[in-house]
């Protein structure tokens, strides 16, 4: 698509640029379940969920090319303020913690914290991932843009700017779209098309320093009333069956059988 | 029917003991991000690599983009890192291959470091910002054909000709020789040891590759040859004269192997748990039977043992309490038990552990150079015999 299609940086010098990130078992991690629920702490691994982090490599280099300022802002346990510190360590400047426990907060009341902590940064456009790589729930994009009054792009690949408003590659299957959009704006990301930079040690070393903004609801005024929805448990999903193997030419008419009637693939 | 507790998980590394929780939050997120390296651009790319003997540029860009050359070493472009962050550096490179951590050991301990502490001013800022970067690679020339263990007798001279120095001589088992932009060279200058630059297009200088090897084959190992080749007077290191000057190196460059070992170890052990578990023979996994639990169960206690030495010695050379025979025993331990490591975790793959579809026979082989290189085994044993008893052991009066 960009092939054909000129990108624009003309992003507005200054501007402060959110990204909503949301810390998750890392998808190589093994998850467990004890007493009904996933066992937290045998979580080896907590890493940023991955469409997040096509969102904050689309912000560094949207702050790269408007010299703003990028505000990484998470909301979860104390141990979220990793995601914050490997944020910074990429190029975030400003992290904005808000501790909650997010096992007792609905969709609705996440939405609330995160867009109150836009709001206090001054962000006219906000960048997350589409869904998070745990619930895979999808709502806060849209969420926070609804409270926040902003325009919401979905599914975006790539963002630019003509230096009026913002340029929003969506890639499908069927080929790609770019459509413009007025600031405020929130875009939830898919998968990038640009390559995810690794941190470096000057990267961690300045991040080690940078201060975290610890907030609570009532810091942002937030009254979050109580949760809608409650979660019951988790399961584990269904064990696949096992695979079936055959040797020798002999079993070529059963395995094609098998291939057409059972796994339909031919 | 058979208990969960090893997995088929990717990569975490084994921490028994739990040492990550004694790792500052800067030393984990080095560690994750080297680990993260070497899983992306390292392990899918080493067997071609060794098929073909390189040294894939894009690694030393890449090393160097990620700031961990000279990791300890503060100023001048270098990061100065904790010593327990350049050993979890060197185990995480390990773990991809000796090779990429030899790399590193190479530009880091002894080619940067020496020049950091016994260059001039302007030798640091000429060489120091652009090593750290990878954007020079440096070698380090001691061993000579007929001088390994002993480099005291080493005949390599430097003449002083006025206004230059001349050298003559050759050395050996250079790693990084032939891609290297500069060598410290050690040689005999008046009878004393003394360290000088050479850079690579000095005249009389080449650095042919030498070849054949069964080890260490996605490092580039070469000769250094000498032939009245003319440096200009500021190239010697003015502040170290003997022995002490390579020793200084070789101590941090063994600190990293004794962590890097472990690397290749948890590689292969990691190999063979899974391995072990997915092979099944007589109708079970053969990791159920006791002899195959034996094994693994020893490299466990043998990586752990190994892990709790490395993290101490990185503690007291951070405090600067350590003595070279405590490197000495570190060094030749962890190499020892990570190559009687290798061997058992190619016997529990079976035939399949000489393929290089499993790491286990590649990191054997590395570790067999690993064992010899920056003293060898039994060198390391004489130096702490020589602790115990007070007797050197090394040379014979005539």
């Amino acid at each position: 698509m960009s092939a054909n299609l000129d990108r624009g940086n003309c992003f507005r010098r200054g501007m402060t640029v959110a990204v909503l990130i949301k810390q998750v078992p890392d998808t190589t991690a093994k998850i467990g379940i004890s007493g009904g629920f996933v066992d937290e702490s045998a979580v080896s691994k907590w890493s940023i969920s991955p469409y997040d982090e096509y969102a904050l490599e689309a912000a560094l280099q949207m702050k790269e090319a408007g010299r703003g300022d990028l505000v990484a802002i998470t909301c979860g346990p104390s141990r979220a303020s990793k995601a914050l510190t490997e944020a910074a360590a990429v190029g975030a400047d400003t992290l904005i913690h808000i501790e909650v426990d997010l096992e007792n907060l609905d969709s609705i009341q996440t939405q609330s914290l995160l867009a109150a902590a836009v709001k206090r940064a001054g962000s006219e456009v906000v960048l997350c991932g589409k869904q998070a790589a745990d619930t895979n729930g999808g709502s806060t994009g849209p969420g926070v843009a609804r409270l926040l009054g902003s325009n919401f792009v979905g599914m975006v690949s790539e963002i630019s700017s003509d230096g009026e408003g913002y340029l929003a590659d969506r890639m499908g299957p069927n080929g790609g779209e770019r459509v413009s959009v007025p600031s405020p704006c929130l875009f939830a990301f898919d998968k990038g098309t640009s390559e995810l930079r690794r941190p470096n040690v000057r990267g961690i070393m300045m991040a080690k320093k940078k201060q975290i903004e610890v907030l609570s609801p009532s810091d942002l005024e937030v009254e979050i009333g109580d949760s809608t929805v409650k979660l019951r448990g988790h399961s584990s999903p269904p064990q696949k069956a096992p695979g079936q193997k055959f040797e020798g030419a002999d079993s070529v008419a059963e395995v094609v059988a098998k291939l057409r009637e059972e796994a339909n693939v031919i | 029917m058979y208990a969960d507790g090893l997995n088929n998980m990717p990569y975490e590394g084994l921490d028994f003991y739990d040492i990550d929780a004694l790792l500052t939050e800067e030393e984990l997120m080095i560690r994750d991000m080297v680990r993260d390296w070497v899983d992306e651009s390292v392990i899918p790319r080493i067997e071609d690599s060794c098929r073909e003997g390189v040294f894939p540029d894009e690694w030393r860009k890449e090393i160097g983009e990620m700031g961990i050359l000279g990791a300890p070493l503060k100023g001048y472009g270098c990061p100065g890192l904790s010593y327990v962050a350049y050993g979890l550096i060197c185990q995480e490179l390990e773990r991809g291959d000796s090779g990429v951590r030899s790399f590193a050991s190479v530009q880091g301990s002894l080619a940067m470091y020496p020049i950091w502490d016994f260059g001039t001013e302007e030798q640091k800022e000429k060489y120091l910002p652009r090593m750290a970067t990878g954007e020079l690679v440096g070698c380090f020339g001691l061993t000579e054909p007929d001088y390994g263990s002993n480099p005291g007798d080493m005949i390599t001279r430097a003449e002083d000709k006025g206004g230059n120095y001349v050298i003559n001589g050759a050395k050996m088992w250079i790693t990084n020789g032939s891609i290297a932009d500069l060598a410290v060279v050690w040689a005999k200058l008046d009878g004393e040891i003394r360290g000088f630059i050479v850079e690579k297009d000095d005249p009389g200088f080449s650095a042919p590759e030498m070849k054949g090897k069964h080890s260490l084959k996605a490092s580039v190992t070469s000769e250094l040859v000498f032939q009245d080749c003319i440096i200009p007077k500021d190239r010697m290191l003015p502040d170290v004269k003997g022995l002490r000057g390579p020793f200084s190196c070789l101590n941090n460059a063994r600190y990293g192997i004794s962590w890097g070992a472990l690397g290749a170890a948890q590689s292969c052990f990691n190999s063979a748990k899974e391995y072990a578990l997915s092979r099944i023979q007589f109708g079970h996994p053969i990791a159920s039977f006791q002899l195959v639990q034996n094994k693994l169960s020893w490299m466990l206690r043998e990586i752990t043992k190994g892990q709790l030495l490395a993290y101490h010695l990185g503690k007291k050379k951070d405090d600067g309490t350590w003595i070279p025979e405590q490197i000495s025993l570190a060094k030749m331990n962890n190499v020892d038990v990570s190559l009687e490591i290798a061997r058992m975790a190619r016997d529990i793959h079976g035939a399949n552990g000489i393929l290089d579809e499993y790491p286990v026979m590649r990191h054997m082989a590395n570790l067999e150079s690993v064992k010899t290189y920056e003293g060898t085994h039994d060198i390391h044993n004489l130096i702490i015999g020589r602790y115990i008893t007070g007797i050197q052991s090394f040379t014979r009066e005539p």
